[in-house]
C-alpha cells in the first residue's frame, strides 16, 4: 500500500540510501534507543526547549525510519512498531525534511559526543542532506552554491579572471606597503614548497586576509605559490550531503598541487574547508595517496616556533577568547595549536567554556550561512555562544574559520556584544616583526604635517560618480563625506525606489547600498536594480550591518553584488574596495 | 539436586531451546552488520600529537564506565540518569542470572548474600523501570521520539523485574512467596524475552560495541578522541 502511494522522489531516495550504508552508518541507524540523551548537547533544543522536534534523535529518526522500513528486520514486517511507518510518502513531505535537515542542525556533531551509545546523529543528518540533494530538494542557497562549485569550480562563482585579479591586486598591495619589489603573491609556481588554498569569501569579501597570509609567507622566507585552479578549500559537499561533489571539490586541489608539485597544500582559516581538504575529500576522492595537507594555523605556529618570523605580542594587547571551529575541534582534533600560536601573538587570552571539542556551534556551520530563509532562527539559536562570549568579557573573539566569522559577526550585532571577531591571521601578521631588510622601506619617520600624498592617492575616487544608499542619516552622512575626501561626486538616496530613480537618471559609476531599509528594503531594490537594462551594469557595493545580505550572496537571484562590507564601516576599506571595484571594472571594460 | 515440578521443567527446557534461537538470530544479526562495507578514512592522522584510532576506540568502548567522559552524563542531570542507567543494567544482569542459575544451581541464589544481592538489583531496576516509564510517557519529548517498540520493551522489562522479584523471593523462602508459578512465570517470559530481543530495541547492547568502536576510532584518527575537557 505505502509503496504504491511513493512519489517517484521517494523512491530514487530510498534507492540513493542504500548506496550511502556502510558499517557505521548502519551502526549509528541501528544503535539508537531513544534515550534522549543528547537532547541538551544540541544549540537549537537549548534556544527553543519547548519545540521537541529540535532535539537531535527526532532529526535522525527522519533518516532512520526510512532505513527501518526498507533495510530492517522487523521495520520491513511491521513497520508501525518501531516508527517506520512514518516514512515520507508524497514530495510535500520532502519540504518538511528539508526544514529539519538543513533549518534545525548545523550537523556541528556535538551531540555525537553525548551520545552514550556512540551514534553519530549528525553523520545522519547529512546523509538525509544527500538524499534530499539527490532529488533536487534543498534550500536555494545550497542549491546555487553547489552549482557553482560544479560549474565554476568555487563556491561564490568567481570566475578565474576576477579571482587572479585580485591575488594581483593584493600583490601589488603587498609590494607597494613594503617597497619591495619581489613582495609579491606567486602564482603557478611550478615546484614550490607550498600551494596555499583559499576560500572565496577571501576573494569576494576581505581580500586583507590573502595579503596578511602573503605578508607571513613573505617574512618567513617561503617557497609558495597559489594556483590559479583548484584553490578553493571549500566544499559543499560537506554540507549538501553530496559526496560527488565533495570528491570533485577535493579532486581539484589535489590534482592542481601534484601539478605544480608542491610539497604539501596549506588550507587558510576555514573550518569546514579544512575538514573537507584534509579529512573527507580524500575519502570522497578515493585519493590512496593523499598530497600532506595543513591548516595555515600550523603554518603559522611553525613560523614563529622554529624563529622563522618574529612576533611582537603587545600589538595585540586586547582581551581575546577563542572559538572553536566545530569542523576543527571535534572532527579534526585541532585545537590545542590555535590557542598556542593565539597566546603566543596576544597579551590577554580568556578560554571561553565549554570549548575545544565541547565547544558550541557559532551556529553559522553546515552551510547555514547561505540558507538565508533560516537566518531568524539560526539568530534564535546563537543565544548560547553569544552568552559564552559575553562570560569572557573579551573585546577580541579569535576563530580559525571563515564561516564562524560570520556566523559570529552576525551575533555580535544581533545580541549587541561590545566585541569584534578576528582570525590568528590577522593577529600574526599584526604581530610581526620584520627584520631590517624585510621592513617597508619607506619606513622613515616623517611628521604627519608634512607628509603629502600623491594626488592619485589622494583622491583615489576622482571623477567617480557614487550613489550613496542608506535610511540612516548619520551613516548616510558619514558615507558621503568618505566618497567626497576621497575625491568622487556623490548623489545620495535614503529608500529604495528612490535610489532606483537616482541610478536611472544619474547613472553613477558605483552604488553603495544598504540592505536595511523601510518599504522597499535593500535586498528588492538591489533585485530591481539588477533585473533592469539601464542599471544592471551598476556595479553595486552592500554596506549592511544586518545578515539579509547572505540571501544576495547565495540565494543569488541575481549576479551578487561586486562588494560588501560590515558596519560600522572603516573608512579606508570603504575607499580600497570602492577604488577597486571601479578598477576592476574599468579593465574589464578596456 | 532439587525436586522440580513438570510445569517448572518444562518452562526451563522452553527456556533453554530460546536461548539458542536467540543465539542463532544474534548471530545472524551480526552477520548482517558485517555485511555492510566497513567505511575506512584514508586520511592522514588528524593530529600527530593526538591522533590514535586504537586508543580512541578503548576511550569509547570503555566510557561507559567514564560518566565524566560525556557531558550528557557528567551534569548533575544527566549523572543521576546515568545512575539510573548503571543500576537498570545491572539489574538485568541479575535477572539473566537468576533466570539461568535458578535452572541449574537454585541452592546457589539462596546463599544470603547472593540472593539478596540480586534481589537488590532486580528491585531496585524495577524501581528504575517505573521511573522510566514515567518519564517516556509525561515527558513530550520521550513520546515524541518514542515507538511502541520502546513502550513494550520497557514494560515487558518491568514486568519482568517484577516476576524477578517474586521469584528469587520464592527461591530465598521469604515474603510468603511459597509457589514456584511466578518461577514458571518468569522463565516463560524470559524465553520471550529471549525471543523477542533481537527483533527489538534492546538488541542495542550486541550493536553497542561496534557503534562506539567505529565512533571512537573515527575520533581517535582525528584527534579528537578521548575528549580533552574544557582547562581553566
Amino acid at each position: 500500500m505505502a509503496n504504491q502511494a511513493k512519489t517517484h522522489k521517494i523512491k530514487m531516495m530510498e534507492e540513493q540510501l542504500a548506496k550511502k550504508l556502510n558499517r557505521q552508518v548502519v551502526g549509528s541507524l541501528v544503535g539508537c534507543v531513544h534515550c534522549g540523551m543528547c537532547d541538551e548537547s544540541c544549540h537549537y533544543v537549548l534556544a527553543f526547549p519547548d519545540d521537541h522536534k529540535m532535539t537531535p534523535s527526532y532529526k535522525a529518526d527522519q533518516v532512520r525510519k526510512l532505513f527501518k522500513a526498507n533495510h530492517d528486520w522487523t521495520g520491513s514486517v511491521f513497520p508501525w512498531w518501531v516508527g517506520a511507518d512514518k516514512v515520507p510518502l508524497c514530495d510535500d513531505d520532502l519540504e518538511t525534511l528539508k526544514d529539519i535537515a538543513f533549518g534545525t542542525c548545523t550537523n556541528c556533531r556535538r551531540c555525537t559526543l553525548s551520545c552514550p551509545m556512540g551514534v553519530d546523529t549528525a553523520t545522519l543528518n547529512r546523509i538525509m542532506r544527500g538524499l534530499l540533494s539527490h532529488v533536487g530538494v534543498m534550500p536555494e542557497g545550497v542549491r546555487v552554491v553547489s552549482k557553482d562549485q560544479w560549474e565554476i569550480g568555487n563556491q561564490m562563482g568567481v570566475l578565474k579572471e576576477d579571482y587572479i585579479d585580485t591575488i594581483e591586486w593584493m600583490s601589488e598591495e603587498l609590494e607597494e606597503d613594503l617597497g619591495h619589489a619581489e613582495a609579491t603573491i606567486p602564482m603557478e609556481k611550478q615546484g614550490a614548497k607550498i600551494m596555499y588554498c583559499i576560500n572565496p569569501r577571501e576573494v569576494k569579501y576581505d581580500p586583507r586576509t590573502i595579503k596578511e597570509a602573503a605578508l607571513i609567507f613573505w617574512a618567513a622566507g617561503e617557497d609558495w605559490t597559489m594556483p590559479t585552479e583548484g584553490w578553493d578549500n571549500t566544499n559543499f559537499g560537506l554540507f549538501s550531503g553530496d559526496d560527488g561533489l565533495g570528491g570533485a571539490c577535493a579532486k581539484r586541489e589535489y590534482e592542481k598541487a601534484r601539478e605544480l608539485g608542491v610539497d604539501k597544500i596549506v588550507i587558510s582559516e576555514c573550518g569546514h574547508g579544512f575538514r573537507s581538504t584534509r579529512f573527507e575529500g580524500v575519502n570522497w576522492a578515493g585519493e590512496s595517496e593523499p598530497v600532506p595537507m595543513e591548516s595555515s594555523v600550523m603554518t603559522m605556529l611553525n613560523y614563529v616556533k622554529e624563529g622563522k618570523i618574529k612576533v611582537d605580542p603587545t600589538k595585540n594587547p586586547e582581551k581575546m577568547t577563542f572559538h572553536d571551529s566545530c569542523n576543527n575541534a571535534r572532527s579534526g582534533g585541532f585545537f590545542e595549536e590555535p590557542r598556542e600560536l593565539l597566546r603566543l601573538v596576544s597579551m590577554d587570552f580568556q578560554e571561553m567554556y565549554p570549548n575545544r571539542a565541547e565547544g558550541y556551534c557559532c551556529t553559522g556551520g553546515g552551510g547555514a550561512m547561505s540558507m538565508s530563509e533560516y537566518t531568524p532562527r539560526r539568530l534564535e539559536s546563537a543565544k548560547i555562544k553569544a552568552d559564552q562570549i559575553r562570560a569572557t568579557g573579551a573585546k577580541v573573539v579569535v576563530t580559525s574559520c571563515h564561516n564562524c566569522v560570520d556566523g559570529l559577526n552576525d551575533l555580535i550585532k544581533h545580541y549587541e556584544l561590545d566585541c569584534e571577531v578576528k582570525q590568528l591571521v590577522n593577529l600574526v601578521a599584526n604581530a610581526l616583526v620584520l627584520d631590517e631588510a624585510e621592513r617597508p622601506v619607506e619606513e622613515v619617520s616623517v611628521p604627519e604635517e608634512i607628509s603629502v600624498k600623491p594626488a592619485a592617492e589622494a583622491e583615489p575616487l576622482a571623477g567617480r560618480k557614487i550613489l550613496v544608499v542608506d535610511d540612516e542619516e548619520d551613516v548616510r552622512t558619514f558615507l558621503i563625506t568618505v566618497f567626497e575626501d576621497a575625491g568622487a561626486e556623490v548623489i545620495s538616496a535614503s529608500d529604495g525606489n528612490e535610489a532606483i530613480a537616482m541610478a536611472r537618471q544619474h547613472q553613477p559609476d558605483l552604488i553603495s547600498l544598504d540592505l536595511s531599509m523601510p518599504g522597499k528594503d535593500g535586498v528588492e531594490t538591489f533585485v530591481e536594480l539588477r533585473s533592469t537594462a539601464e542599471t544592471q551594469e551598476i556595479p553595486v557595493c552592500v554596506v549592511t550591518g544586518h545578515p539579509e545580505f547572505r540571501q544576495v550572496i547565495y540565494d543569488r537571484p541575481v549576479p551578487p553584488p561586486e562588494g560588501y562590507l560590515g558596519k560600522p564601516v572603516d573608512e579606508d576599506k570603504l575607499v580600497a574596495y570602492a577604488s577597486h571595484i571601479l578598477d576592476h571594472r574599468n579593465d574589464k571594460a578596456n | 539436586m532439587h525436586e522440580i515440578s513438570p510445569a517448572l521443567h518444562t518452562a526451563e527446557v522452553v527456556h533453554w531451546i530460546a536461548l539458542v534461537v536467540m543465539a542463532i538470530v544474534y548471530t545472524l544479526r551480526i552477520r548482517w552488520l558485517l555485511s555492510f562495507k566497513l567505511a575506512k578514512d584514508k586520511s592522514a592522522p588528524g593530529n600527530p600529537a593526538q591522533s590514535d584510532k586504537q586508543r580512541g576506540a578503548r576511550y569509547s568502548l570503555f566510557n561507559v564506565t567514564m560518566p565524566w567522559s560525556m557531558e550528557s552524563t557528567r551534569k548533575p542531570k544527566g549523572f543521576v540518569f546515568y545512575l539510573s542507567f548503571v543500576l537498570f543494567h545491572l539489574g538485568v544482569v541479575a535477572g539473566i542470572t537468576l533466570a539461568f542459575v535458578s535452572t541449574i544451581a537454585p541452592d546457589f541464589l539462596r546463599v544470603p548474600a547472593v540472593g539478596w544481592t540480586v534481589m537488590f538489583f532486580i528491585v531496585a531496576a524495577f524501581l528504575v523501570s517505573l521511573y522510566r516509564i514515567a518519564r517516556r510517557i509525561l515527558r513530550p519529548l520521550m513520546r515524541l521520539i518514542s515507538t511502541p517498540d520502546d513502550y513494550f520493551s520497557l514494560i515487558m522489562l518491568t514486568v519482568w523485574f517484577a516476576i524477578g522479584a517474586a521469584t528469587q523471593a520464592y527461591l530465598m523462602g521469604i515474603w510468603g512467596v511459597t509457589s514456584d508459578i511466578f518461577q514458571i512465570a518468569y522463565l516463560y517470559l524470559t524465553s520471550f524475552f529471549l525471543l523477542y530481543v533481537p527483533f527489538s530495541k534492546i538488541s542495542h547492547y550486541l550493536y553497542y560495541p561496534f557503534t562506539r568502536t567505529y565512533i571512537g576510532r573515527a575520533l581517535g584518527q582525528r584527534g579528537s578522541y578521548p575528549v580533552v575537557r574544557a582547562r581553566s
